[in-house]
C-alpha cells in the first residue's frame, strides 16, 4: 500500500509545482508594472500603430534617433521646426520664425508661450542648450559641429543666434533644424555627459516634453507595446489651433512578418508600416496611392560595384551592367508592383524638380540586353575562352558575387534577378546570402563584389544622398557611406559646393545638381535600382482621414524622424470614423 | 551520501567551466564586428566613426586582449555582472533577461512537469486498455515526431488565424500592460494557450510512448509474475510496474530538458512571444555577444541545476541509489 501512496504522491506534487511555477512566473512578469489600477483602452478612441520598434522599449534617449521608443521625438519631444518633404516646406514648430540674417548667423525665434509637461516655460535657453550638447564628441548628431563650420549658439531676448566661421553648410544644417530635439535643460543638466550621448535615460518620469502626448505605459525589457496618452495644454492647440485625433497610441513591437500581418487583417493596427503583401489591400485597408505603386518611395535601393576590384573600376563595364538588370521583373517578381522604378540619378521622387531632364535624356540607363552587350564588346570585354561568359581585358576570368542579408525575401528574390539578367548578357554574377552582420563587415572592408543597400531616407537635401555616394576621404572601414570606395575629388568637391548654396538659390543650386547628376550618371558609381516604399497600410475601421495622394499629402508613416516631417500632422487629421 | 554528492557537484562544475567558456567563445568567433552593426545601425557621420569605434570597444571591453577578455569576462560574471547589451547599448544584460525570463518559465515549467505527469498516466493507461492503446500510440508517435515549431505553425493556422479562437502572437493583449490585474491575467492565459500546447503535445508524446513500453516490460518481467503468481491483485502489481517504469522516464526528463528549452526557443519565435527566444534570435541576429552570452549561461546553468535536481530526486525515490551510495552490497 506504501507503493501506492507514493506513486500517487508523485503525481500530485508534479501537478501542483507545474501550478505553483506557473502561477509565479505570471507574477513576475505583472510585478514590472506594480500596482497601477487595471485598465483597457477603448478601442475608438485609441489608435494603434506597427511598423517602427524592432529593439526592446527601454531607450528613451531623443538622441538616438535610431533606437529610441516610437514617438519619443515628435509625440514627447519636438524640434524647433518641421519639414514638408511633399512640399518641400519649413514648418514654424517650437520656433516661430528663422532666417539667415547674415551670411554667418542665422536667427531662430523661440515661440513664446510653450510649456514643458512638468508645467516650467520653455525658454531660449532650452533651445541653445538643446544644440550646445550635440557638441559632445559621441553625440550621434555631433556632425551639426564638426560639419557645418557652426561655431557658437547665443541667446538673445527671444532668439537663439547661430553663428558660422566661413560660409555655412546650410543644407546640412537646414537638416538639424528639424531633426534636434529640443530637451529641457532643467532636467538634461542632471545627467552625465555619457548618458545624454549613449545612455538610455530609461526612467520615463523624466520623459519632459513640449508634444502632444504623454508617456502613459509599456517601458521595459520584454514589453511588446508603449502607450502615449494626449496631454492637455499642448501649445499646438492654442497657438495653432491643432488638436491630436487619438486620445491613447499603442505602439506594437514588430514580431514575425506574419503575425504582424493576421493582426492587421484582424483590424488590431490601425497604421502598419511593414512590408504587407498586394493582396492585402482590400475593403477597409488602403494605402497613400490607390493605384501601382501604393506606397510613397522613402528610399533608393542601390547596387554597390567595389570600385577598387576589376573590372567594376570601369566606368564602361558598370554602365553594360546597369543596362542588362531587368527591373521590371525585380518589381513584379519581387515587390508584386508595390515598388516603383528609380530614376537613372538615384534621386527620390520628392527631388524631382532638380532632375535635370536633358541629362537624364543623354546619359539615363534603361533595360536592354542587347545594348549592354554592344557595350561590353566596345568596351574590350568578349568572351575569349568560349563559355559563355565575358572575360576581364587581360583574359582573366569575370565571376562576380552579388550579395545581400540572408532572410530579406524580397531583396534575395531581386538579386536573384540580377544575377540572372546579367548572365544574359555575358556578365558572370551568382547571388548569395550572407549573414546581416558578416556583411555589413565585408561591406565596410571592400571584401565584396556587388550588394544592394538603401540608407539614405526622405531628408530635406539631395545633398544627403550624393554624400552618400561620394564622401572622401576614403577610411579604411566606410562603416555609412561610399561603400563602393569611389574617389572622385571633383565630384566631392561639387557636394561640398552644394551643401553651401542654399535651396532658395535654384540657379546655382541646379547647376550643381546638373553637374552633379551628369558626373553621376556618366561614371555610375553606383546603380539606383528601385524605390523602397513607405510601407503604409491603413484600416479605416476606426479612423478616417488618413492622409493619400488625394487628400491629405502627409507622410503616413510611424518610422522614427518621420513624426518631425509631416506624420504629426496625420494624427491632427485623424478623427474617429463612425460606429454602427 | 557525501561522497556521491561531492562527486556530482565536481562533475557539474566541470560542465559549466568548459560549458561558459565555450559560451564565451563562439560569439567572438562568429564573423561580423558588432561594433560595426552599431555604428551602421545609428548612420554614423564618417567623421565621427573614430571617436565612436574608440568609445564602444573601450565601453565593452574590446580594447584589449582575448586572454584578458577572457578573464575579465569571469571576474565580471562571479560579480553577477553579464555585461550589457550592445544593439541596445547601455541596457545591462541582465535586464534584457530578467524582462523575458518569466515568459519563458511560464511556458516551459507547466510544459515540461504537465507533459511529464499526463503522458506518463496516459501511457500507463494505454499499456493496459487495447482501445486507448489503438489511439494514443499512433497519435503519440505522430506528436513526438513533430517539430515542436511546425505543430506551433499549425496551431497558430488552425486556431488563431481560420478559427480565431486564439490570439496569433505576443503575450498579452494590445490594450493591456503587464500588471496585476484580472483582466492581465485572462489576457495573459488567453495567449499562453497555444505556445504551451505546442509544447505540451510534443512532450506529452514522447513520454506517453516510453511509459506504455516500459510498462509492457515491467509487467512482463519476473517480479511482476511472481507478484501475478502469488495472487496479488493485478492493481497492486500495476503500482509496482509503473514505479519502477518511472525511473527511466526520469533520467529521460534530464536528458530531454535541452530539448524542450531548444523547442520553447523556437516556439517562441513562432508566436513572437517576448521570453528567452525571442530575445536570443534579436541577439543573433545583431551580433550582440554579451546577449547571447547571457542567455546561453542562462540556459546553461539552468539545464545543469535541473539536472542536479533530478539527481537528489533520483537518489529518493530509486532505493538502489542510495545502497550504492552507502557502499552497502
Amino acid at each position: 500500500m506504501m507503493a501506492t501512496r507514493r506513486a500517487r504522491g508523485v503525481g500530485a506534487l508534479v501537478a501542483i509545482a507545474a501550478l505553483v511555477a506557473a502561477i509565479a512566473a505570471l507574477t513576475a512578469g505583472g510585478a514590472g508594472a506594480g500596482g497601477q489600477s487595471a485598465f483597457a483602452l477603448p478601442r475608438a478612441q485609441t489608435l494603434y500603430i506597427s511598423g517602427n520598434q524592432w529593439s526592446p522599449n527601454v531607450d528613451l534617449n531623443p538622441a538616438k534617433n535610431w533606437d529610441y521608443v516610437t514617438g519619443l521625438v515628435g509625440f514627447a519631444y519636438e524640434t524647433p521646426f518641421r519639414y514638408d518633404p511633399l512640399s518641400d516646406k519649413f514648418i514654424p514648430w517650437l520656433a516661430s520664425a528663422g532666417k539667415w540674417t547674415s551670411k554667418t548667423t542665422y536667427t531662430m525665434t523661440v515661440r513664446s508661450g510653450v510649456k514643458w509637461s512638468d508645467g516650467q516655460t520653455m525658454t531660449p535657453q532650452d533651445v541653445k542648450y538643446s544644440f550646445d550638447i550635440l557638441k559632445l564628441a559621441t553625440h550621434p548628431q555631433h556632425a551639426l559641429w564638426q560639419d557645418t563650420g557652426l561655431k557658437s549658439t547665443k541667446v538673445q531676448g527671444r532668439n537663439v543666434v547661430f553663428t558660422f566661421g566661413g560660409t555655412p553648410g546650410i543644407q546640412q544644417f537646414d537638416f538639424y533644424r528639424f531633426n534636434v530635439a529640443i530637451v529641457p535643460q532643467h532636467v538634461f543638466q542632471k545627467y552625465s555627459k555619457t548618458e545624454i550621448t549613449t545612455g538610455n535615460l530609461s526612467d520615463p518620469k523624466k520623459i519632459v516634453g513640449t508634444g502632444p502626448y504623454a508617456y502613459e505605459s509599456g517601458v521595459g525589457a520584454s514589453s511588446e507595446t508603449v502607450v502615449w496618452k494626449k496631454r492637455d495644454g499642448w501649445w499646438g492647440t492654442s497657438a495653432l489651433g491643432l488638436s491630436v485625433g487619438p486620445t491613447y497610441i499603442v505602439d506594437i513591437k514588430n514580431g514575425t512578418n506574419a503575425a504582424a500581418l493576421a493582426n492587421l487583417l484582424r483590424g488590431n493596427i490601425d497604421l502598419f508600416n511593414n512590408f504587407a503583401p498586394k493582396s492585402a489591400i482590400r475593403g477597409q485597408f488602403k494605402t497613400y496611392f490607390d493605384r501601382a505603386p501604393y506606397h510613397l518611395g522613402a528610399n533608393t535601393t542601390w547596387l554597390f560595384p567595389n570600385t577598387t576590384k576589376k573590372p567594376l573600376n570601369d566606368k564602361q563595364f558598370r554602365r553594360a551592367l546597369a543596362y542588362s538588370i531587368n527591373m521590371g521583373q525585380i518589381i513584379s517578381k519581387a515587390y508584386q508592383g508595390l515598388v516603383a522604378k528609380a530614376s537613372p540619378t538615384g534621386l527620390l521622387p520628392i527631388w524631382d524638380k532638380w532632375v535635370d531632364p536633358k541629362v537624364v535624356k543623354q546619359l539615363g540607363f534603361s533595360y536592354s540586353p542587347g545594348k549592354a552587350k554592344a557595350m561590353l564588346a566596345a568596351a574590350g570585354y568578349k568572351d575569349t575562352d568560349g563559355d559563355g561568359y565575358v572575360e576581364n581585358k587581360d583574359g582573366s576570368a569575370i565571376d562576380l558575387k552579388i550579395v545581400c542579408p540572408n532572410g530579406w525575401s524580397d531583396w534575395m528574390t531581386a538579386i536573384q534577378v540580377i544575377a540572372d539578367s546579367a548572365k544574359q548578357v555575358g556578365i558572370k554574377v551568382t547571388a548569395s546570402f550572407p549573414e546581416y552582420s558578416t556583411l555589413v563587415d565585408d561591406r565596410g572592408h571592400a571584401r565584396y563584389d556587388l550588394l544592394l543597400a538603401n540608407d539614405r531616407q526622405y531628408s530635406n537635401t539631395p545633398w544627403t544622398y550624393y554624400q552618400y555616394i561620394y564622401q572622401l576621404p576614403i577610411l579604411d572601414n566606410q562603416t555609412t557611406v561610399n561603400y563602393e570606395r569611389y574617389t572622385s575629388p571633383s565630384a566631392w568637391s561639387a557636394v561640398q559646393a552644394l551643401d553651401k548654396i542654399p535651396s532658395s538659390n535654384t540657379r546655382a543650386y541646379q547647376a550643381v545638381m546638373s553637374k552633379l547628376q551628369r558626373s553621376f550618371l556618366q561614371d555610375l558609381p553606383a546603380i539606383p535600382l528601385w524605390y523602397n516604399g513607405m510601407w503604409s497600410m491603413v484600416n479605416t475601421k476606426y479612423w478616417t482621414g488618413w492622409p493619400s495622394a488625394q487628400n491629405g499629402r502627409f507622410t503616413p508613416t510611424s518610422w522614427r524622424n518621420y513624426w518631425q516631417m509631416t506624420a504629426i500632422d496625420m494624427l491632427t487629421h485623424l478623427r474617429p470614423a463612425k460606429q454602427s | 551520501m557525501t561522497r556521491y554528492l561531492a562527486r556530482k557537484v565536481v562533475i557539474y562544475l566541470l560542465t559549466f567551466f568548459v560549458a561558459v567558456t565555450i559560451d564565451w567563445a563562439i560569439p567572438r568567433f562568429m564573423p561580423g564586428d558588432p561594433i560595426e552593426g552599431l555604428l551602421s545601425r545609428m548612420k554614423a557621420q564618417p567623421g565621427a566613426t573614430e571617436e565612436l569605434t574608440g568609445y564602444y570597444s573601450h565601453a565593452f571591453g574590446f580594447d584589449v586582449p582575448l586572454w584578458q577578455q577572457y578573464l575579465n569576462f569571469w571576474a565580471a560574471l562571479l560579480h553577477g555582472d553579464l555585461g550589457r547589451s550592445i544593439a541596445n547599448f547601455p541596457t545591462p544584460v541582465s535586464e534584457l533577461i530578467m524582462g523575458a525570463l518569466p515568459y519563458t518559465l511560464a511556458l516551459l515549467i507547466p510544459a515540461i512537469l504537465l507533459s511529464f505527469w499526463a503522458g506518463n498516466k496516459t501511457g500507463a493507461l494505454a499499456a493496459r486498455r487495447k482501445v486507448l492503446d489503438n489511439t494514443v500510440l499512433p497519435a503519440s508517435y505522430v506528436l513526438t515526431a513533430t517539430p515542436q515549431m511546425w505543430l506551433g505553425i499549425v496551431l497558430a493556422w488552425l486556431f488563431a488565424s481560420t478559427w480565431a479562437i486564439f490570439p496569433v502572437s505576443g503575450a498579452y493583449g494590445l490594450d493591456v500592460q503587464p500588471q496585476w490585474s484580472l483582466e492581465f491575467a485572462l489576457s495573459f492565459l488567453h495567449h499562453w494557450i497555444l505556445p504551451f500546447s505546442a509544447l505540451f503535445l510534443v512532450a506529452f508524446g514522447g513520454w506517453a510512448i516510453g511509459m506504455r513500453n516500459m510498462i509492457i516490460y515491467e509487467l512482463e518481467s519476473d517480479y511482476s509474475n511472481y507478484l501475478t503468481a502469488l495472487g496479488a491483485p493485478s492493481k497492486l502489481v500495476r503500482k509496482y510496474a509503473y514505479r519502477n517504469a518511472l525511473l527511466p522516464q526520469i533520467t529521460g526528463l534530464a536528458l530531454a530538458l535541452g530539448a524542450v528549452v531548444a523547442g520553447a526557443i523556437v516556439v517562441e519565435i513562432v508566436f513572437s512571444y517576448p521570453g528567452l527566444g525571442t530575445l536570443t534570435l534579436s541577439a543573433i541576429q545583431n551580433r550582440d555577444y554579451f546577449l547571447i552570452q547571457g542567455i546561453f549561461l542562462f540556459l546553461i546553468t539552468g539545464v545543469l541545476i535541473a539536472n542536479f535536481v533530478i539527481d537528489l530526486v533520483y537518489v529518493v525515490i530509486d532505493p538502489r541509489t542510495r545502497v550504492g551510495m552507502q557502499g552497502g552490497s
